[in-house]
């Protein structure tokens, strides 16, 4: 069977499409599946050092694209997560370097090889954009709570529409306690302004960076909420479709059953 | 205890400040989709002024063709002096 392109996209940078791809990547592959993850940031590249993969760079998906090596040559393997391969961004060159022929015949090849493409989009709706949209079967459009990301986030899912495409939202850094106090938009006032289909909601989190300081599967977190969302959330993608999507709540366990006890909440 | 109170007041305006973005966010996004690129009206206003020929001997100069903006409403306004008609 023919592997599939998931593109994780945004309108605003910085919302968290990197580490959503590196995530769920990485929860695929250690849910069995044989998966890509592919830096299409050119001249930004990021994708790498979130992995812990940098050191270990040889070739790059332009180079790919270019015919100057073969995948299997530019596919990194991960030591720790089995059966997941980044194939990253080249550093030097711009977004202009790519043609979306030539990524379309490589997105052809890569569908043989692996089981899910993972596509880390740059931000915005350029270029790189177009590149990493043209061969999707699938897209995440990522967005965080706020007025900015949500907006941008619309004009992405319209592009996308246009190109035949149905994306499903991941909401970011959500943080529930500021959510409970009418701070900041819940995934519910999100989902009604833009009117899509939810993929999953992840919570702000501190093991999200330090994670990253580290270069090490955020996933392979167990106390992390939100590497445990991205599991849920590759889980969904990977056929469980019955597994109800999760609300970050903010009060511990504890708390629920005291606050139940002595009637706080209802 | 005074600082306590400034809090308490302060914090009125971050209160609920959810709603006013989500009210924002939906005019914005209403406006957004309403906004043609000029290439885009450049196009409709050869197109318009394509089949009005046929019909009129218009002054091309003189025409304009643009959007007007109301609190709740939009309109394609296209104003064009007719020289005369074309009979057929
Ligand atoms: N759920 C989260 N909790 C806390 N920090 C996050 C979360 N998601 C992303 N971040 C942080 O936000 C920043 C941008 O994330 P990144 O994935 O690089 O975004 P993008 O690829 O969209 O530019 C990074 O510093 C990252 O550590
Ligand atoms: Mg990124």
């Amino acid at each position: 069977m023919e592997g599939k392109i998931i593109v994780i996209t945004s309108g605003k940078g910085g919302v968290g499409k990197t580490t959503a791809t590196s995530s769920i990547g990485a929860a695929l592959a250690m849910q069995g599946k044989r998966v890509a993850v592919i830096d299409m940031d050119i001249g930004l590249r990021n994708l790498d050092v979130i992995m812990g993969l940098e050191n270990r760079i040889v070739f790059n998906i332009v180079d790919v694209v270019n015919n100057r090596c073969k995948i299997s040559q530019a596919a990194i393997k991960d030591r720790r997560i089995d059966n997941l391969f980044l194939i990253p961004a080249s550093q030097s060159d711009n977004k202009d370097v790519l043609t979306t022929k030539g990524v379309q015949r490589v997105a052809k090849e890569l569908k043989k090889e692996f089981d899910y493409i993972i596509m880390d989009s740059p931000a915005g709706i350029e270029r790189g954009f177009e590149n990493s949209v043209v061969s999707a079967d699938e897209a995440i459009v990522v967005c965080t709570p706020d007025v900015s990301a949500v907006r941008d986030a619309d004009r992405v899912i319209g592009l996308l529409y246009s190109k035949s495409i149905k994306p499903k939202l991941l909401v970011n850094r959500i943080e529930p306690a500021r959510v409970a106090r009418g701070e900041m938009l819940s995934h519910e006032d999100v989902l009604e302004v833009l009117s899509i289909e939810l993929a999953g909601l992840v919570p702000m989190d501190e093991y999200v960076l330090t994670s990253s300081n580290m270069g090490l599967p955020l996933v392979l977190q167990k106390e992390s909420k939100a590497g445990q969302a991205f599991i849920r959330i590759a889980k969904r993608l990977n056929g469980e479709t019955d597994l109800p999507i999760e609300v970050p709540t903010h009060k511990t366990r504890m708390w629920n059953t005291i606050s139940k006890k002595f009637g706080f909440t209802k | 205890m005074l600082s306590k109170l400034l809090k308490r007041f302060t914090s009125q305006n971050k209160k609920n400040s959810k709603n006013d973005a989500k009210r924002r966010l939906q005019f914005a996004l209403v406006y957004d989709k309403l906004e043609i690129n000029d290439s885009t009206l450049k196009d409709l206003q050869n197109d318009i002024i394509q089949v009005i020929s046929r019909y009129f001997e218009i002054d091309r100069d003189a025409l304009s063709l643009e959007i007007q903006r109301d609190d709740d409403a939009s309109a394609l306004v296209f104003n064009t002096p007719i020289l005369n008609m074309k009979r057929k």
